[in-house]
C-alpha cells in the first residue's frame, strides 16, 4: 500500500508493508507512479535487475530507487513491476518495465533525485513503514 | 502530514531580519539569520524552514550567520532559499545539499526591441511556436546532440564551446556571470552516468518549476538602472529558468552517496543526513568541487541553447533576424551553487565558499566581477516570480555584502505543497484562467499546471520589498507574463 504525500518543494513517498520485500517493492511502484499519471498504462516487456550489497535499511532502499531512476532517466525507461528479496547484507530486486512511449504514457514529474531527508524504514505494528522524499 | 510550525526563537534585530540565536539547538556555530518582513515571517513560522537554517548553522566552519532570503521554505537538508559561507581555513565544508541536486539552477533574461503591441497579435502563435521547439516535459531530449567527448568539453569550456557552431556570440558569455565559466571544473571527476544523462540534454527545459515566458516590462522602479540595462515599459523580454538536467542531478548524487560516510571519518556530527558534506580540503571535497563547477558550467551551456532557439523561433514568427530584434542576452545568474569568493568576515578579509540554494548572487557597483558595462550599477538579478503574476529585474546593492555574503532572493517560494495545490487545480482549467488573466500558458503535463499555479506561491512582490528594504539588491523593473512554456 503507498501514498504521495506532501513536502513543500517535492513529493513524499510513504509506503505500508507487512514484509520488507513487499515493502520495497511497493516502494518502487510509489516511485514510478509519480512520475508516470497512471502506472498500469506500463507493460512489463523487458527486466532489469539491480544487486546491492549493504547492512544499513534506510540506505538500501535509497540505493534500490537510485538506481531504478537512473536506469529510467539513462535508458528513457518506465517501469511498472517489482520484485524484491531483502537479505541481512543486501538485496536483489527485478524491475519489469519498457522503453517510454509517449503515444500511451503521460509523464507527471520529473523526479531528480531520491534525498536522504527524513529518509525512514521503520517497524509499524506487525509490519513496515517506509518513507521517502524525492526532489522534484 | 501537517507541518508543525516553527516554534522556537525568532528575535528581530534590524530592518526585515530576524534572529535564530545560537543556543536555540545543541551544535549551532552561529546564529540564524532570516531575511523577511512581519508580513513574510509569518508566513515562514508555518513551516520547519526556520529549523533547517539552525540545522546549517551547526557545519563546520560555517561563518558569521546561516543566512535565508525572504523566499525561503522547507527543502531536504538546507532550506531553500539558503545561505552559508564556510571557511576551508577554519575546517570549513563544502555541502552538496547546500547547492542542490541542479546544480546551477539559474535564470536569464533576453531582452527584445519589441513592445506589447507588436507581440500581442502574435502571442499565441508564438507561444506555440516556442512549446513545439522547445524541448519541455520530464527526460525529454533536445535537438542538440553531443558525444561524451563533447558533453566533458561543455564542462570544461562552458558556452564558449558552443559559440564556434553559430550558436550563440562573444557578447553572451560577457553577460553571464562568471563569464560562463567557472574555473577548475574538471570534467574528469563527472561520472560516465552523469555524462551519458548529459549527452542529450543540453537545451531542454525540464519539468518542477523550470519555464521558459515571454514578458513586458510592467513598471520601472528605477529609471537610470533601467536605462543602463537597456529596459523600458513594454517592452517585451524573454526569461529561462532551468538548471544542469539530469547531469547535475546525478553530480549531486554521485557526491552524496560517498558524503554519507564523511560525518563519520571526519568526526562531526550532522542533525540531517541531507546535510552531508566533507572538508572543503579532503579527497572528497575537491572531487565534488572539480565535478559541481563542471555540472555549473554545463548549466550555462543548457541556457544558452534555450535561448538560442528561443532567437529562432522569435525570428521565425516575426520574420526578421533575431539580431535585428535586439534579442541581447541582459544577464545570466545562478541560484543554485557554491563558489570560492572573497569576503570581509567580522572585519578580516577572507576566502569563502559562498553556498546559494535558492539564492541569487547579488554584487553592488564597483564590484570587480560585476560586467563592465553594468559596473556603475551594480550587477542585474534576475527573479522569476509566478507564472500569473509577475517577474522581477532587480540590481545587487551594498547591503549584501555587508550582510548576505553578497547575496539575495531568488523567487517567490512556494506557499502550497504540490500536492496541496495539485488538489486545489483539481476540475479546473488553469490554462483558461491565465487566458483570463493575459497569459497564454502551455505545458507538457497537466499535473504540472495545476502544481505552479499563482496561488501555490508567495507573492514575489512581497518577496522584492523586503530585500529592497533590506538593501540586498534594489527594484529595477516589475515583468510581466503573457506568455509562458512550462515543463
Amino acid at each position: 500500500m503507498y501514498e504521495l504525500f506532501e513536502h513543500t518543494a517535492d513529493l513524499g513517498l510513504r509506503v505500508r508493508a507487512a514484509d520488507l520485500d513487499t515493502l520495497f517493492a511497493e516502494a518502487a511502484a510509489c516511485l514510478f507512479a509519480a512520475v508516470v499519471e497512471d502506472i498500469g498504462t506500463v507493460e512489463p516487456r523487458t527486466q532489469v535487475t539491480v544487486e546491492l550489497a549493504g547492512t544499513d535499511r534506510e540506505f538500501l532502499l535509497f540505493d534500490w530507487l537510485r538506481d531504478l531512476l537512473l536506469k529510467s532517466d539513462e535508458d528513457h525507461m518506465v517501469f511498472g513491476r517489482f520484485e524484491v528479496r531483502v537479505r541481512d547484507d543486501g538485496l536483489t530486486g527485478t524491475a519489469w518495465g519498457e522503453p517510454f512511449d509517449p503515444a500511451r504514457h503521460m509523464l507527471a514529474h520529473e523526479v531528480k533525485a531520491i534525498t536522504y531527508h527524513e529518509l525512514k524504514v521503520v517497524r509499524d505494528g506487525d509490519g513496515w513503514l517506509a518513507e521517502v522524499i524525492v526532489d522534484i | 502530514m501537517a507541518k508543525a510550525e516553527f516554534s522556537g526563537p525568532l528575535e528581530k534585530i534590524g530592518c526585515n531580519c530576524w534572529r535564530i540565536p545560537r543556543e536555540y539547538k545543541a551544535g549551532m556555530r552561529v546564529d540564524g539569520h532570516i531575511f523577511a518582513s512581519d508580513k513574510m515571517i509569518a508566513i515562514i513560522r508555518k513551516d520547519q524552514a526556520p529549523d533547517q537554517v539552525a540545522n546549517v548553522a551547526t557545519l563546520p566552519g560555517i561563518q558569521k550567520a546561516s543566512l535565508a532570503m525572504p523566499d525561503i521554505h522547507w527543502g531536504y537538508g538546507f532550506c531553500i532559499g539558503g545561505v552559508c559561507a564556510t571557511d576551508p581555513e577554519d575546517g570549513g565544508v563544502i555541502s552538496p545539499g547546500g547547492v542542490g541536486y541542479d546544480i546551477n539552477c539559474g535564470v536569464r533574461l533576453v531582452k527584445t526591441n519589441l513592445f506589447l503591441d507588436d507581440v500581442k497579435p502574435h502571442i499565441r502563435e508564438l507561444v506555440k511556436a516556442l512549446f513545439y521547439t522547445i524541448p519541455s516535459g520530464a527526460g525529454r531530449s533536445g535537438k542538440y546532440k553531443f558525444d561524451t567527448t563533447e558533453t566533458r568539453r561543455l564542462m570544461g569550456e562552458g558556452p564558449r564551446f558552443v559559440l564556434g557552431r553559430g550558436l550563440g556570440v562573444q557578447k553572451d558569455l560577457e553577460h553571464t556571470e562568471s563569464n560562463g565559466l567557472i574555473p577548475d571544473g574538471d570534467p574528469h571527476q563527472v561520472s560516465d552516468h552523469a555524462v551519458k544523462r548529459g549527452t542529450e540534454q543540453c537545451g531542454t527545459l525540464g519539468s518542477g518549476n523550470h519555464f521558459l515566458e515571454v514578458q513586458v516590462v510592467d513598471a520601472v522602479l528605477d529609471a537610470d538602472v533601467a536605462k543602463a540595462f537597456g529596459l523600458e515599459l513594454n517592452q517585451v523580454c524573454v526569461m529561462i529558468h532551468s538548471g544542469s538536467r539530469g547531469l547535475g542531478y546525478q553530480v549531486c548524487d554521485d557526491a552524496l552517496s560517498v558524503f554519507r560516510n564523511c560525518p563519520e571519518k571526519y568526526k562531526f556530527e550532522l542533525p540531517d543526513r541531507q546535510l552531508a558534506c566533507a572538508p572543503v580540503d579532503s579527497p572528497e571535497g575537491r572531487k565534488y568541487i572539480a565535478a559541481m563547477r563542471a555540472a555549473a558550467n554545463y548549466g550555462f551551456c543548457n541556457r544558452q541553447l534555450l535561448m538560442h532557439q528561443a532567437r529562432e523561433v522569435f525570428a521565425q514568427v516575426f520574420g526578421r533576424s533575431w539580431q535585428d530584434l535586439g534579442m541581447d542576452l541582459l544577464y545570466d545568474v545562478a541560484h543554485n551553487i557554491a563558489k570560492l569568493e572573497e569576503h570581509d568576515v567580522e572585519g578580516v578579509r577572507k576566502k569563502v565558499w559562498v553556498h546559494r540554494k535558492g539564492a541569487t548572487r547579488a554584487f553592488p557597483a564597483g564590484h570587480p566581477d560585476v560586467p563592465e558595462q553594468f559596473r556603475a550599477v551594480g550587477q542585474p538579478v534576475i527573479i522569476p516570480g509566478d507564472m500569473g503574476r509577475a517577474s522581477w529585474v532587480l540590481v545587487g546593492s551594498a547591503g549584501s555584502m555587508e550582510k548576505s555574503f553578497g547575496s539575495t532572493c531568488h523567487g517567490a517560494g512556494r506557499a502550497m505543497s504540490r500536492t496541496a495545490a495539485k488538489l486545489d487545480g483539481a476540475g479546473r482549467k488553469i490554462d483558461k484562467e491565465l487566458e483570463h488573466r493575459g497569459v497564454i500558458a502551455m505545458a507538457a503535463s497537466r499535473a504540472g499546471l495545476a502544481e505552479e499555479q499563482p496561488k501555490a506561491y508567495k507573492n514575489v512582490d512581497d518577496v522584492v520589498d523586503t530585500v529592497h528594504d533590506a538593501d540586498l539588491s534594489r527594484k529595477v523593473a516589475r515583468m510581466r507574463p503573457i506568455g509562458v512554456i512550462k515543463g
